[in-house]
């Protein structure tokens, strides 16, 4: 099965010139450039032997069953997960799942990728962003931290980080001081043992050798991360800066930008599901969606709710006028669940906030106006796609947004996140929309010729064999990586009465 | 240690029993409670938690404090939230005990704090059942004294959700009283103590607020000195002002960790914390 494109984004790599642009799409472990002015070009993650040796068993975020990683699936190339473009277009930084990497390509004016840094991770990154001036990365983990890296590694900062972690092991050398006499629990006892076990053990895991500070950590699997500049209090204050993240227990934290990113100025609550997605409007309030029925718009200067936004409503009345859909609701509508895949700001509309909103496996785009102050934001728009969303991105040129591209799943049954489609049935990977004088999104053909010379290009790559989708993995009720990439969403919520 | 199916069973009656006579000032057994000694502060246990503090029902857990319901909007400290539908007590919990085992510390608090609302966080089902029925028959033994009335005991995984109970700087104590030691290199992120962790202990607490630590391991005493005195929100409380303050001596002789090790002969380590005022914005 040929793996539609997870990510894409478009940018401006020629600051000198605003007509032109680059489309960049990731399909499996490859990423496709195409310049407006013609020409495609591909990079791929090779397949890594290195990461073949076996993968500690003892990660405890993972359910017991999880625990042996086949070390197979490391001998594939690993899948990109998500693709970042700094905010001078001159870098893009993509993850690669399977081996938690971080990479950082140059993009040339004409669109070509150039590697120029790989660092693997000690969790896998699930959401990033950039600071300072896209000097800094910011990379929030499946354990739950945020680290800061420099865009790109220095050559100095190896050895310095090699001289150091042998001093800190030097000085904290182990001398088990849980002593027989102080020992006195059963509890205590095992700790022990396992201590005087682990001595033994030569260490597993060599530290990282490039330059990482850890910045803050919720214990909850992270889902999102933003960043904020506010102007400071007093005229002529530095700007303040916020980190916000989110996780799969319902939190999202407000922290304070380096270097005081371990003051947590606050935590926006109201969510019941986990949140996958947060998203500041062009106003600066922030707008957070995820398991939960409701979007909520939040005063997060001060963590107050400012309204709630049904999404579920929309998705069912989209879902009931369109019944061909696999996922449309047979019995009880209660029973749909929405899982939020993304939110962004678009445009303002009337002078007023606008976010356009996907929802995983609902093959339509939902636009908002929002206006969370006067609590009368609303659904001004649903936009029906050829098959379910999985990245969006818009091209701005100044104030103005000139398109937004939607990559769509050409595999997989509109409505359906695992029910294939049938062969006559195949959309293009992407679909294009402008924004109309009245303040609604239409399909424009302007962007055609870029969208399908990509298109074909990949669906020669897969024709070739190269992109196949591993839909079967070896572990029966594990998704497979790809699948997990596309369709990862709903599964964060939680299980009632799993483990306890 | 989920026991056999005939000692589950005796565990029900005896429960059952409790709750049947609820006028009853006997205290609970500890062997109808012991619970396997780890959980995994990791996994989506099926915990209740309140989406916020404001949405905590706190007054059921401290009824001689609930708020009537004309003075609650008045009193209360948290403004409350549209749909909420809780109900709040007269002055907020400022004492917490995190991973409070069997309560030891709480029940000889409780009397020497009697105008402070004092809770126990324990993630163990049992062990928190077992405080909260002891709280019960305490407070029924003393009616006419009103004490054990400021001290309940509630169910949460605080590694995950303790500002899901606590809003920013309401509390004065936290106490984290021989916890778990996780020797592990790999479990590091499993122990109560982090450097990522304590920015959320420095958030509930006000400045000035104390974190006290008590261990028998002496790893995990550096462990959680290194963090905290290296966490920009704290100081180490000096020796004198350690030894004076009353909190100290009653952490080392009325855990129930603390009997334990001081039968075996074993070293008790103390460390405080002050939570400081928060650096200007830069
Ligand atoms: C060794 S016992 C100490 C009990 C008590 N503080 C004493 O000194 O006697 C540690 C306790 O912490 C509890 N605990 C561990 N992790 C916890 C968490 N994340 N949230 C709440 N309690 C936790 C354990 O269940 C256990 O009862």
């Amino acid at each position: 099965m040929a793996i539609p494109f997870q990510c894409v984004r478009v940018c401006r790599p020629d600051p000198h010139d605003q007509s032109s642009w680059l489309l960049l799409a990731a399909s499996g472990p490859r990423i496709y450039s195409s310049h407006s002015s013609g020409g495609t070009s591909v990079w791929s993650s090779q397949k890594s032997s290195e990461s073949a040796e076996p993968v500690q068993a003892d990660e405890s975020q993972e359910p017991p069953g999880k625990k042996v990683k086949l070390s197979k699936q490391a001998e594939e190339p690993p899948n990109v997960s998500k693709l970042l473009v700094t905010s001078n277009s001159q870098h893009l930084v993509a993850v690669t799942a399977e081996d938690k990497c971080l990479r950082v390509f140059r993009l040339d004016l004409t669109g070509r990728l150039e590697p120029l840094s790989q660092r693997s991770m000690p969790k896998r990154p699930c959401a990033v962003t950039m600071i300072e001036n896209d000097a800094t990365i910011l990379c929030a983990d499946k354990f739950g931290d945020v680290y800061a890296l420099p865009l790109l590694p220095s050559p100095t900062d190896a050895d310095d980080i090699a001289v150091a972690a042998q001093e800190k092991e030097t000085s904290a050398s182990f001398v088990p001081t849980a002593t027989p006499l102080t020992v006195h629990s059963g509890r205590n006892r095992k700790a022990l043992e396992d201590q005087l076990k682990q001595k033994l053990q030569p260490k597993t895991k060599e530290p990282l050798k490039f330059k990482h500070d850890l910045l803050l950590g919720h214990v909850s699997m992270l889902t999102e991360i933003l960043y904020a500049e506010v102007e400071g209090e007093k005229t002529g204050a530095k700007p303040r800066t916020y980190i916000f993240t989110a996780d799969r227990d319902e939190h999202i934290r407000i922290s304070r930008g380096p270097p005081q990113s371990h003051i947590i100025e606050g935590f926006c609550q109201g969510h019941r599901e986990f949140v996958s997605k947060l998203c500041l409007s062009r106003s600066g309030d922030l707008i957070s969606g995820g398991g939960d029925d409701d979007l909520i718009v939040w005063d997060w200067l001060s963590c107050r709710v400012l309204e709630r936004i049904s999404i579920k409503q929309p998705v069912l009345d989209f879902l009931k006028a369109h019944p061909q859909h696999a996922g449309s609701p047979q019995e009880s509508e209660g029973d749909l669940r929405v899982a939020v895949s993304g939110i962004w700001a678009a445009p303002s509309t009337f002078s007023r906030d606008s976010v356009l909103v996907t929802c995983e496996g609902v093959p339509a785009l939902f636009h908002f106006i929002i206006d969370g102050r006067k609590k009368v934001s609303s659904l001004q728009q649903t936009l029906p796609l050829t098959g379910n969303p999985l990245d969006l991105t818009l091209l701005e040129s100044g104030p103005i947004t000139e398109f937004i591209v939607v990559s769509i799943d050409q595999t997989r049954a509109p409505g359906s996140a695992t029910m294939l489609r049938q062969k006559d049935d195949v959309p293009s990977r992407m679909q294009a929309f402008s924004l109309g004088s009245s303040g609604g999104w239409n399909l424009t053909s302007m962007l055609d010729v870029t969208l399908e010379r990509l298109n074909s290009q990949a669906q020669a790559d897969a024709l070739l064999g190269r992109e196949a989708e591993v839909v079967n993995p070896e572990t029966p009720g594990k998704q497979s990586p790809v699948q997990d990439i596309l369709y990862g969403i709903e599964n964060l919520r939680k299980r009632a009465g799993a483990e306890d | 240690m989920p026991g056999a199916p005939k000692k589950r069973q005796k565990r029900e009656e005896y429960k059952e029993s409790l709750s049947k006579d609820d006028q009853n000032g006997a205290l609970p057994k500890k062997k109808f409670y012991r619970q396997r000694a780890h959980a995994n502060p990791f996994s989506d246990h099926s915990l209740t938690y309140p989406k916020s503090p404001s949405d905590m029902d706190w007054a059921s857990y401290y009824p001689a404090y609930a708020a009537k319901s004309d003075e609650s909007e008045a009193t209360v400290t948290q403004a409350p939230t549209e749909e909420d539908a809780s109900r709040q007590i007269t002055r907020p919990v400022e004492i917490a005990d995190i991973g409070c085992g069997y309560g030891g510390l709480l029940f000889a608090l409780a009397p020497k704090f009697p105008d402070t609302l004092l809770v126990g966080m324990e993630i163990r089902i049992s062990v928190c059942e077992f405080v909260q029925e002891k709280i019960r028959a305490l407070r029924h033994q003393s009616l006419a004294t009103n004490t054990y009335q400021n001290v309940a005991c509630i169910r949460a995984n605080t590694m995950k959700f303790l500002p899901n109970f606590f809003a920013k700087a309401q509390l004065s104590k936290i106490f984290l009283c021989f916890p778990d030691p996780h020797f592990k290199a790999r479990k590091h992120k499993a122990r109560i103590v982090s450097s990522t962790l304590n920015s959320e202990y420095a958030y509930v607490l006000r400045p000035g607020g104390i974190v006290y630590t008590i261990t028998d391991v002496e790893d995990l005493h550096k462990w959680m000195v290194e963090h905290f005195e290296a966490h920009p929100s704290f100081e180490r409380v000096g020796e004198v002002e350690q030894e004076g303050d009353m909190c100290v001596e009653v952490m080392r002789t009325e855990t129930e960790e603390g009997k334990k090790v001081g039968r075996n002969g074993g070293r008790k380590f103390v460390a405080c914390f002050r939570r400081v005022e928060d650096p200007p914005w830069p």
